[in-house]
């Protein structure tokens, strides 16, 4: 995508998500679900960040989205913090969630780093389910949404939704800025060829390590405004299913792509609203949905639109890294293991 | 509390070699094809589901044993034939993805099929009693479960160390295209060894239902310390499983009986032992079986 164009397509979802609490009662959708669709997209972009970018698989992101929501619970509940504080415990519990299991999960790669996020992933989710007398359990935990400490003002829903949609902006800038810097491009180097960046003397651990942190920091982010939109934490965000839907929102927007995330999260968020209403068997859409997309789409919706705009040519350039992600690209069975 | 001791490692054991059973299927399709199977859940639950709707309709326990493993087999190979093939030249994370789709997919039909609940399934009267061991008293289904557990792994370890076909198999893990060149047809390894893994997991299936309870999601309930299994045991070893497996269930039936509250976390704080000490797993090679 030229500057310009991509200058103009930003402008106008932003503009169009900042007229949404006026759109949504005209579609009948409550503009919470819309400030879910912007929360989730955070999540969906902290996996895209290892997996779309570094190539790591992120099965285990739910923790950092799970622990953010009851870091923020928790604060609340017990401390009574202001809204502010809830949202900063909640990433500083996903952060550290990230320092504790990071020198673990480092220490393979390929689908080995997918088990060890999955099975590492659920020890908060049994945390979170066995602690029943501070967590509430399989039941999940209650709390008001706090006020905001400088204005003494408790939000909302429209006004909640413009909040999260600043932060959202916030952190799409600073997502965009990220994959594109020298570090990010590591990153996509480590994904196409670790050995070879190593041996271009770089630490490929270190980098690694820190694309994970500001993941679980940002999943945490996620998280943690998740639970002050519904005013309510469960396990169940802590599970691997949740990671897994994380990952297909991000293979569905588009692996690999700045937009793709926000677009697969709304396309899943108002889909699962849209259907369950209609029909009690959501769990068979969305299981048809996961073989569908893996099967005949892996390069998701923006990745297909960027890929059209080439005119069709698969090629590495330096702005595609979903390229790899075409159902084409040849990979060694086993690689990285 | 110290009379609970035995039954209870008793009870590790035989829930541990449950684990290893599943870990050594995933561990089969894993090694071959880079495919982690998230369905493996799934398709145990379906033997056992199949082998309750046929001793319902009136079969013998021992001929469901065997005939719910292998329809779930077919079913199994028709799937890798018609879904996961298409990925084995992609990365390994979509497959995983897949998978996670069919469990999903299962799991409702399942529900829509045999209710939303769990279903009662017991072992037939012969195997109803308890065994007296001298020290204690053990039941009888349990250490049924434990025999045709062992006879099951050792077949396996036969099967893929004596026989021609075992022994393509592990070749294969080591190097596909060599195996190819030298005139084996890898479609038909792939879908034999994800048979193989599959078969498994309907015994498990089926022995699990009578032991743990069947229900839609009974066998995903087994899944995850399998892939623990897997991690400690190391991929690609089939000893790995087995001992991996073993200590998993003493780790959990010791950490129910002395502190409950972490019997779920217990198996976690284990495999991260284990990676900071071998991070291949205790026994983990590259990729080779027996």
């Amino acid at each position: 995508m030229t500057a310009r164009s991509e200058l103009i397509v930003s402008a106008v979802v932003v503009a169009v998500l900042a007229c949404a609490p006026f759109l949504s009662p005209l579609v009948h959708l409550d503009i919470s679900i819309v400030s879910e669709v912007l929360v989730t997209a955070l999540a969906v972009m902290s996996a895209n960040l290892l997996l779309g970018y570094t190539g790591l698989p992120a099965f285990g992101n739910a923790a950092y989205f799970g622990l953010g929501a009851y870091g923020a619970a928790l604060s609340v509940k017990y401390f009574n913090v202001d809204f502010v504080v809830a949202v900063l415990v909640g990433m500083l519990a996903a952060l550290v969630g990230g320092l504790i299991l990071g020198p673990f999960l480092l220490r393979r790669r390929g689908i080995y780093f997918g088990l060890l996020s999955i099975a590492f992933g659920q020890v908060f989710y049994f945390i979170a389910y066995r602690y029943t007398d501070v967590t509430g359990g399989e039941d999940g935990m209650n709390f008001p949404r706090p006020p905001i400490g400088i204005i003494h003002v408790v939000l909302r829903e429209a006004s909640f939704y413009y909040l999260v949609l600043a932060v959202f902006v916030v952190c799409l800038i600073a997502f965009r800025t990220v994959v594109r810097s020298p570090f990010g491009r590591t990153l996509v180097a480590i994904r196409q060829n670790e050995t070879r960046v190593r041996y271009l003397g770089l630490n490929t651990d270190r980098f690694i390590f820190v694309a994970l942190l500001i993941s679980a920091t940002m999943a945490g982010l996620g998280g943690a405004l998740f639970g002050l939109l519904i005013n309510f934490a469960y396990p169940l965000e802590l599970d691997w299913h949740q990671s897994g839907y994380f990952v297909l929102m991000m293979i569905l927007g588009g692996a690999g792509t700045v937009w793709g995330s926000l677009v697969g999260a709304f396309i899943y968020v108002i889909g699962k609203d849209i259907i369950s209403t209609i029909t009690p068997l959501w769990q068979i859409f969305l299981g048809a949905l996961f073989v569908a997309c893996v099967l005949g789409f892996p390069r998701g919706i923006v990745g297909s639109i960027q890929a059209l705009r080439r005119g069709g040519a698969q090629t590495f350039a330096d702005d595609d890294v979903n390229a790899a992600f075409d159902a084409n690209a040849p990979v060694e069975i086993g690689r990285g293991v | 509390m110290i009379h609970d001791l035995a039954p209870q490692l008793f009870n590790g054991l035989v829930l541990g070699a449950f684990y290893a059973i599943v870990a050594i299927g995933l561990s089969l399709i894993m090694n071959l094809t880079g495919t982690i199977n998230m369905a493996h859940g799934s398709f145990m639950t379906l033997a056992g589901y199949l082998a309750y709707s046929l001793v319902l309709r009136g079969t013998s326990f021992w001929f469901a044993l065997i005939a719910a493993p292998l329809i779930v087999v077919v079913v199994g190979i028709v799937v890798e034939r018609a879904l996961v093939r298409p990925l084995y030249k992609r990365e390994p994370f979509y497959s995983l993805l897949m998978t996670f789709g069919l469990s999903l997919i299962a799991e409702e039909v399942y529900r829509l099929i045999w209710g939303p609940n769990g279903v009662p399934f017991s072992p037939p009267p012969a195997l109803n009693g308890t065994v007296a061991l001298g020290f204690m008293n053990f039941p009888t289904f349990r250490i049924f479960i434990a025999v045709a557990l062992i006879i099951a792994i050792l077949a396996l370890a036969f099967f893929l160390t004596r026989t021609r076909f075992g022994l393509r198999l592990r070749a294969a893990v080591q190097d596909t295209e060599m195996i190819a060149a030298l005139g084996t047809n890898t479609q038909v390894l792939y879908a034999v060894n994800f048979g193989l893994g599959i078969f498994l997991a309907g015994i498990a299936g089926v022995l699990a239902a009578g032991m743990l309870g069947l229900s839609p999601t009974s066998g995903n309930a087994l899944l995850m310390p399998a892939f623990v299994t897997v991690i400690i045991g190391g991929m690609g070893s089939l000893f790995g499983s087995i001992v991996g497996g073993l200590l998993i269930g003493m780790a959990i039936s010791l950490t129910t009986l002395f502190i409950p509250a972490a019997s779920e976390v217990s198996m976690y704080i284990l495999m991260a032992v284990v990676l900071l000490v071998r991070p291949r797993g205790l026994f983990g090679e590259e990729g080779i079986f027996g």
